[in-house]
């Protein structure tokens, strides 16, 4: 089936683009760089039908990447359910973005260097869903947090991007670090990182002996996914890598690559499900990252910071129903927050077009009249992720919800409550935008086809996307959870609320927001400053580490201690001899009582104690 | 007469040779160097055939000749698959030294030339010789021509800085030298392998006593080389005031003299030392790991900035080999690689933006993205390199190593790997003041990278990413050598054992800990 | 055994070198007012055909080796050792002299005389199988010298070097000859064999062991001050300052290794057997030795007197040799005086080049940038001064080299370790001469420098090929030190 050539074409399109891309025509660069990821999505198809129905794994073993002692690492691609979904997902949804791009980035520099990224991003992306074993997995796990640092700092001449992209690539770095020690830890246990070997020894593990290591192995590997998916207490670099284009927040940072730490976790059930512990982690650290996002996307008032915190948000939940056992619901979820957010985000990008780069939803208003494509399947985005009755959000959402249900009703509640307070600041944002009058300076006007076309396909998923019944499709590889109706109307009918509660803020009655702020003044502040986690992590880590390198480490014992004694040692031989010159007075009745002396000591020393004997 | 001989004696010729060109006939002495080191890097390149046809575990191209009669000292070279990769290291980096001094060498030219392919005999020879005597007369001859490198062509306080280089040094190897007399005493020889043999079958048999003193001779003068904390101090200063191509030369191959010395004589000639001292080398080891990151982070200098994160990079060598463990052992010989490549390539690139701009200080730069997008991508992909990002060449290391720690000792594992979150740490934030941001009036005049230095960077990114990508093109042949000194010392936590025994319930950190006490 | 005073032939050819120099030396003396001034350099080449035929004699000499005037001398490998050695370092001596006499216009006879003179006593001191004969070689060879160093006799620093170093070798001498009565009373000969068999035999009655004992004191501080050895040092390095360069070239190489001879064969032939008491004090006296020399020559600005402190150092490496008190120890002992002789020469010859006219310029501070200006001389010195450091490939490093790999053998483990840290130490200000050489800006006192006259050329030329021999191909004399290392049978 050729699995490789699926991330191969991107990355050719990457190399083509990096090297000679500053002296190709920008329609050849959209040719290769659009052309490349058309052609893999295509082969995803291709391969996907003729493995169909794909009822057990598919396996391609290239060569041997690593190999050492017992170690022995393969490149291995496999393709299986879970694999199918994100491979659509990706070439998708990544296609469309690609061409998204084309009219977004035309006035933009670098626009060689932006594509270039792009198709390597999707390369190390693909890599890391068709990965058959945790180190090849990690490579694109690396990769694609590269990329992100790099589109994050595209605009490398601000520093604010730039620091984003670090703070970005360092959280990202922590969260690694737990991945690569639960890899480490996963050799000594299985003897290998290959996926089927681990699963299958996980499942033949004695339950009460495997628990140990194994919620030891899933909690280091839930480390490395709140780095990446961005959750409690990872999730800071999220909202500030916003800095980047905006297609690359829809494509990286709400569709694909944040999803990686969900699709880890679902690819590492076996081991999770092995270990309870970590599975109430996973879930409860979900539903916090629910809560506090929602709460501080209630605040913002950058149209695109709204959406990276629902993002947060909505990732949660995906989290929240990963650690329920309901994996199949968190990768259903996974796939339409894809379609619903990756909308809002090009949406947002339209707008920000229309408007050339200006992001504070204070400054829109009115755009409807403006932007009429935009507005509607922006609209049909912000239903879907309210969870509106039959669009995609609603199944997917209430899926998960039901399942936190199963587990704990009050995990239930506080889901239905987030999930009003979602509608509540995704319509909130709508309403600021396009409805009312225009409060901004410059003049709107509605973005090309190349850039509408793909907003109008994801409107369609979003609101159908639903339909495509993703738990049935991974049931052989996790127990489907039972329907529940009534909950999962309420939950949308809580949805409901919030929208209207939106309306009635931000349409009807005007300034009832302003006044309703003044009087939780307090909360109101707390969350517009996103509880000043940054701050705290700044003041608690970040500047202590370097005051402490900089003071103690280098100039106190670097440089002072060890080098001080070094020199001090040079400084006290040279000490010792200015006094052995002290000995040559010149004078030579002083040397000839200096030969006396010696001459007496050795006579007593030699001629009567004597040596040894 | 082997071709081996040919590439350690082909550098001496040359020096000779440069000798006698007039000294006022620049170029042609810039393009004899080149020739000649060239010369002798396609010559080496003679020396992989054995390891890619076969593949012995054992030496080749052996020449054994006596020298001197009594005491019997032998002219005895040969290589295996760790020397090897170490030999092409050097004989690479020289022409691309000789390169990068082509301009930035105004002064003294034909002498800077002439020491440094002196100093390219000393380090082939060092990596080669299975004669102690002979070790150590390339050991100290590899010191001179460097001694005069920085402290003749170096920058301001480059005299302080050679002459604490040389005494480091010279002082740590005179320990050596009582070891090696000592053993020689002993052994009646000082042919490495007759002594090793002596050594394992007992016909050479010191007291514990005696193995422990011999063991930390040789340990502190290897420790002061690699450097391991806290005898690393010379490091920073002599890589601030060397010239590019002296940086690059101590950094790549000359630290690896250190390593390389563990691996080869510490390790399988004192195994229980060895074994009895490796909880404080690792900790030594893990703390240079963290504090040269950490200080790296803090560092105004570029050059110091990477001094300080070899120290940290060559923790994870020692890390590897005092682990005991086949994939410590060949993790930490493919880091040596690793190392040597890329942190030879950070310098070549900061010397690139010396000669540009005269300065080292991070705060004169900045923006110079805008002005040279190839020297920025060069140093981009060199960096990530060097933080170990996987496809590129230090990750396949930093992991083996790690991975061979875990088995050890998994907290051991734990507090290593925080280096590699630090490596990001100070390479990005470097890389942001010194590229990113809008370039001041200074750095936007900044040429982009010429020709030359084109040459000299495109091998070493290629082979960066073909480190990372195929590394199984180098490991089988360390591999086969790594295992044979391996096996007395094996620190039987491998994989395979492991399975064997029945799996374990506890956490690791109680049942390692038992493991390791009847292991001693 | 019946002694025959009668002199025979093969007497006089084991003799035949000493005679040789003696005769020439007085030729010169005769020659001296006959000659018109202008035939000065006439001496120099006349000397130095007398050092040639004392050479060849001395060689020849060794082909039929064996005691001569009734047991009073011996000729055998460890004597045509130190007898070439000697000679060889007068040859080298006056080749780096006659340019500097004639640039202090005092190109007289009665220097190369008194060289003649100074070697012949040493070669005496190196064949002497017997004390009384020790006593005349080390009186010959020391007056002569004291004269010598005294040899300017305008210059204040000359004659105040010459007064300290006869005052103190002096005294030093008497307590030698004091020594040599003692051991005579004891023993009841002067002959090293009778001593070591009087002393094999009655070794049981502690009081002979106490006089031996006390003798050997006496003795020692006698030799000890002639090479230089703590806490005998202290002359040296006013004395090795004050000389004129030349002479302090040869000082520091021909009678110290001469002492060295008498010393290492005084105490393994006749005192071997009561090691057990001097033993430990060469121990320490070798280990203060290289403390002081090394350390007292870390401060020193003035080139000629960090290379006396030098010379000290060394001296304390040979002890180190000596209080091995094996057969190896002595062959690395004479090993290292060949390597330093050549290292040594070397060095002084360049400072004898460079100090020009009033001896002007002989601050280390002085050869700044030389090896920019004169890159010749500068290598050379580079190499004179790595072989002192001890870095491999010259004769400084194998010799110290097999010195302490002896001392290993005889397992005085910490006087090795603390002996090779300190030529750590000592590398530190051997390197500042090459820092200065080559890492500092040339100032006047380079830049007026006038090239190399031949007959320094030659001595650096054979010095640094002595040193790198020794260091590349060091069995070619090991071979011979280690058979000739066999002074009891």
């Amino acid at each position: 089936m050729n699995l490789w050539l699926i991330p191969i074409f991107p990355l050719a399109g990457f190399l083509i683009n990096g090297f000679f891309g500053r002296r190709m025509s920008r329609t050849l660069i959209n040719l290769v760089a659009v052309g490349s990821v058309a052609l893999s999505f295509a082969w995803v198809v291709k391969t996907l039908l003729g493995l169909a129905p794909l009822e057990t794994k598919y396996i391609e073993h290239y060569f041997t990447w690593i190999q050492s002692g017992a170690l022995q690492i393969g490149a291995d691609f496999a393709v299986d359910r879970l694999t199918a979904v994100m491979l659509m997902v990706v070439t998708g949804v990544g296609l469309l973005i690609h061409i998204y791009s084309i009219g977004y980035m035309e006035h933009e520099g670098g626009y060689y260097r932006f594509f270039a990224y792009l198709n390597l991003f999707m390369f190390f992306m693909l890599v890391l869903v068709l990965a058959q074993n945790y180190l090849v997995l990690f490579v694109g796990w690396e990769g694609v947090g590269l990329c992100s640092y790099l589109l994050i700092g595209f605009y490398f001449l601000e520093q604010y991007a730039t620091t984003a992209g670090n703070k970005a690539f360092i959280v990202n770095r922590i969260g690694d670090f737990g991945f690569s020690l639960a890899m480490f830890m996963i050799f000594r246990q299985f003897g290998s990182l290959d996926f089927t070997k681990v699963f299958d020894g996980a499942k033949s593990m004695p339950s009460e002996a495997g628990y140990g290591t194994l919620t030891v192995i899933t909690l280091l590997l839930l480390v490395g996914a709140t780095g990446k998916s961005a959750q409690i207490p990872l999730y800071v670099w999220l909202p500030d890598a916003m800095a980047g284009p905006t297609p690359v927040s829809a494509l990286i940072h709400a569709a694909t690559m944040v999803t990686a730490g969900v699709y880890m976790t679902a690819r590492s059930a076996v081991l999770f499900t092995h270990a309870p512990i970590s599975m109430d982690f996973v879930a409860i650290i979900g539903l916090a990252t629910a809560v506090v996002a929602a709460t501080i996307g209630l605040a913002q008032t950058d149209i695109k910071k709204v959406f990276a915190y629902s993002t947060v948000s909505q990732l949660g939940y995906m989290f929240l129903g990963l650690g329920v056992g309901a994996f199949s619901a968190g990768v259903f979820h996974l796939m339409t927050h894809a379609f619903f957010k990756a909308l809002l985000f090009l949406g947002a990008g339209a707008v920000i077009h229309g408007l050339h780069g200006e992001q504070d939803l204070r400054q829109m208003g009115g755009l409807f009249k403006h932007m009429r494509i935009t507005a509607i399947t922006l609209l049909c985005a912000s239903f879907a992720i309210s969870g509106f009755p039959f669009t995609s959000g609603f199944f997917s959402k209430d899926a998960i919800l039901v399942a936190a249900y199963e587990r704990a009703p009050w995990m239930y509640w506080v889901g239905v409550i987030t999930a009003g307070m979602t509608a509540f600041y995704v319509f909130r944002a709508w309403f600021l935008a396009f409805t009312g009058d225009y409060r901004g300076h410059a003049h709107p006007h509605e973005s090309p086809l190349v850039m509408t076309g793909p907003l109008m396909l994801l409107a369609a998923l979003s609101l159908f996307g639903g339909f495509i019944d993703i738990p049935r499709w991974l049931e052989p590889m996790f127990a489907e959870k039972p329907e529940n109706q009534t909950l999962a109307w309420v939950s949308a009918g809580v949805g409901v609320a919030g929208i209207l509660l939106a309306y009635v803020f931000y349409v009807a009655k005007r300034g009832l927001a302003d006044s309703f702020a003044k009087a939780m003044n307090g909360f109101y502040t707390l969350v517009l400053n996103k509880y000043y986690v940054d701050e705290i992590y700044g003041a608690l880590v970040v500047r202590p580490l370097v005051a402490i390198s900089r003071v103690v480490l280098w100039r106190g014992l670097d440089a002072g201690l060890i080098d001080g004694t070094v020199n001090g040692v040079g400084a006290r031989a040279r000490g010792v001899g200015g006094i052995l010159r002290l000995l040559q007075s010149g004078n030579i009745r002083t040397y000839a009582a200096w030969v006396v002396l010696g001459s007496i000591l050795v006579l007593i020393a030699i001629g009567f104690v004597g040596g040894a004997r | 007469m082997t071709l081996l001989d040919a590439v350690i004696f082909l550098p001496l010729v040359a020096f000779f040779f440069i000798l006698l060109i007039p000294k006022d006939n620049l170029d042609s002495i810039r393009r004899f160097s080149l020739v000649a080191s060239t010369a002798v890097f396609l010559a080496s390149l003679g020396l992989i055939a054995p390891y890619w046809f076969a593949n012995p575990g054992k030496f080749v191209f052996e020449t054994d000749l006596p020298w001197i009669n009594s005491p019997a000292i032998r002219y005895h070279v040969a290589i295996d698959g760790i020397s090897l990769w170490l030999v092409l290291l050097t004989t690479l980096l020289t022409p691309l030294c000789v390169l990068v001094s082509w301009r930035s060498v105004q002064k003294r030219v034909k002498e800077f030339f002439a020491f440094l392919l002196l100093l390219e005999f000393g380090l082939i020879g060092v990596f080669c010789a299975l004669d102690f005597f002979l070790f150590y007369v390339f050991w100290e001859v590899s010191l001179v021509p460097m001694y005069f490198l920085i402290g003749i062509w170096g920058h301001e306080r480059r005299i302080y800085a050679a002459v604490k280089f040389f005494l480091y040094t010279f002082a740590a190897s005179m320990l050596m030298l009582v070891a090696i007399i000592y053993i020689y005493n002993q052994a009646g020889t000082f042919d490495y392998s007759r002594i090793l043999a002596g050594l394992q079958n007992g016909s050479i048999a010191p007291t514990y006593q005696e193995q422990l003193l011999l063991f930390l001779a040789f340990f502190i003068a290897f420790a002061v080389k690699v450097p391991i904390f806290p005898l690393h101090t010379w490091l920073p200063d002599a890589h601030v005031e060397a010239p590019t191509a002296g940086s690059v030369m101590l950094a790549s191959v000359m630290l690896k003299m250190g390593t390389y010395g563990l691996l080869r004589f510490c390790v399988p000639m004192f195994p229980a030392a060895a074994r009895n001292c490796s909880g404080w080398i690792v900790a030594l080891a893990i703390i240079g790991i963290i504090y040269g990151a950490l200080v790296a982070m803090v560092q105004p200098n570029m050059k110091k900035l990477v001094a300080y994160s070899s120290v940290s990079h060559l923790g994870f060598v020692v890390l590897g080999i005092f682990s005991f463990t086949q994939q410590g052992f060949d993790g930490a010989v493919y880091q040596m690689l690793n190392h040597g490549v890329s942190t030879g390539a950070l310098f070549l690139i900061v010397g690139f933006l010396y000669d540009r701009r005269h300065s080292l200080e991070i705060s004169a730069y900045g923006g110079v993205a805008t002005p040279a997008p190839a020297i920025a991508t060069v140093f981009m992909i060199t960096m990530l390199a060097s933080m170990g990002l996987p496809m590129l060449n230090g990750f396949v290391s930093e992991f083996l190593v790690l991975q061979g720690t875990a088995l050890v000792d998994f907290r051991w594992a734990v507090f290593a790997a925080l280096g590699s979150i630090l490596a990001a740490c100070y390479m990005l934030w470097l890389y942001q003041r010194v590229f990113f941001g809008k370039a001041s009036a200074e750095v936007s005049g900044l040429k982009d990278l010429l020709p030359r230095e084109y040459v000299i960077s495109i091998p070493l990114i290629i082979l960066m990413v073909w480190m990372g990508t195929f590394p199984q093109s180098f490991i089988p042949s360390i591999s086969t050598s790594t295992a044979v000194i391996l096996g007395p010392v094996d620190a039987k936590r491998d994989v395979h054992v492991r399975n064997a025994l029945p799996v374990k319930p506890a956490a690791p950190g109680a049942s390692l800990a038992k493991e390791i006490a009847d292991a001693r | 055994m019946p002694v025959n005073f009668a002199p025979s032939a093969t007497d006089y050819l084991r003799f035949l070198p000493e005679i040789i120099m003696i005769v020439v030396g007085t030729l010169i003396m005769v020659l001296e007012p006959l000659l018109g001034s202008n035939k000065r350099s006439a001496f120099s080449s006349l000397t130095l055909l007398g050092f040639i035929a004392a050479l060849v004699a001395a060689v020849a000499a060794n082909n039929d080796p064996g005691a001569s005037f009734s047991n009073m001398l011996i000729v055998d490998g460890f004597a045509t050792f130190f007898r070439v050695l000697v000679i060889g370092v007068g040859i080298l001596t006056v080749l780096s002299s006659s340019q500097y006499l004639r640039r202090e216009h005092a190109d007289a006879a009665e220097y190369y005389a008194l060289l003649l003179f100074s070697v012949s006593g040493q070669c005496v001191m190196a064949t002497a199988n017997e004390l009384i004969m020790i006593f005349i070689g080390l009186e010959i060879s020391s007056i002569a010298t004291y004269i010598l160093a005294g040899y300017l006799r305008d210059d204040k620093r000359n004659n105040e070097a010459a007064l300290k170093y006869f005052l103190l070798g002096s005294f030093a001498t008497a307590f030698l000859l004091y020594g040599i009565a003692w051991i005579y009373g004891t023993a009841g000969s002067t002959n090293l064999e009778d001593i070591r068999h009087f002393l094999i035999a009655g070794s049981g009655s502690g009081r002979s062991l106490v006089l031996a004992g006390t003798a050997a004191a006496l003795m020692f501080v006698g030799f000890a001050f002639k090479v230089s050895a703590a806490p005998f040092q202290i002359w040296a390095p006013d004395v090795y300052q004050g000389a004129p360069a030349p002479v302090t070239l040869f000082m520091s190489a021909g009678p110290k290794a001469a002492a060295f001879a008498v010393f290492i064969r005084v105490f393994t032939t006749a005192f071997g057997s009561i090691e057990t008491r001097w033993e430990p004090f060469v121990w320490s006296s070798a280990l203060l030795t290289m403390v002081i020399g090394n350390f007292a020559a870390l401060t020193q600005t003035n080139i000629k007197r960090m290379l006396a402190y030098s010379s000290i150092a060394h001296a304390g490496y040979v002890m180190v040799a000596v209080a091995a008190h094996s057969q190896i120890g002595v062959a690395a002992a004479m090993f290292y005086l060949a390597a330093y002789a050549f290292m040594n020469i070397g060095a002084f010859a360049v400072v004898t080049h460079f100090s020009r006219q009033g001896e002007k310029f002989v601050n280390i501070e002085d050869l700044s940038g030389l090896g920019w200006k004169q890159p010749g001389t500068a290598a050379l010195f580079s190499i004179f001064l790595l072989s002192l450091v001890g870095i491999p490939l010259t004769g400084g490093f194998f010799g110290k080299f097999y010195i302490f790999k002896a001392a290993l053998d005889a397992n005085l483990r910490w006087l090795s370790i603390l002996g090779l840290l300190n030529s750590a130490v000592a590398a530190y200000y051997y390197l500042r001469v090459i820092v200065v050489m080559y890492m500092q800006e040339p100032t006047d006192s380079t830049v007026t420098l006038e090239p190399l006259s031949p007959g320094i050329r030659t001595t650096l030329y054979a010095a640094a090929l002595g040193t790198l021999i020794l260091g590349i191909f060091p069995s070619l004399l090991l071979n011979f030190a280690t058979r000739s290392s066999v002074l009891v049978k």
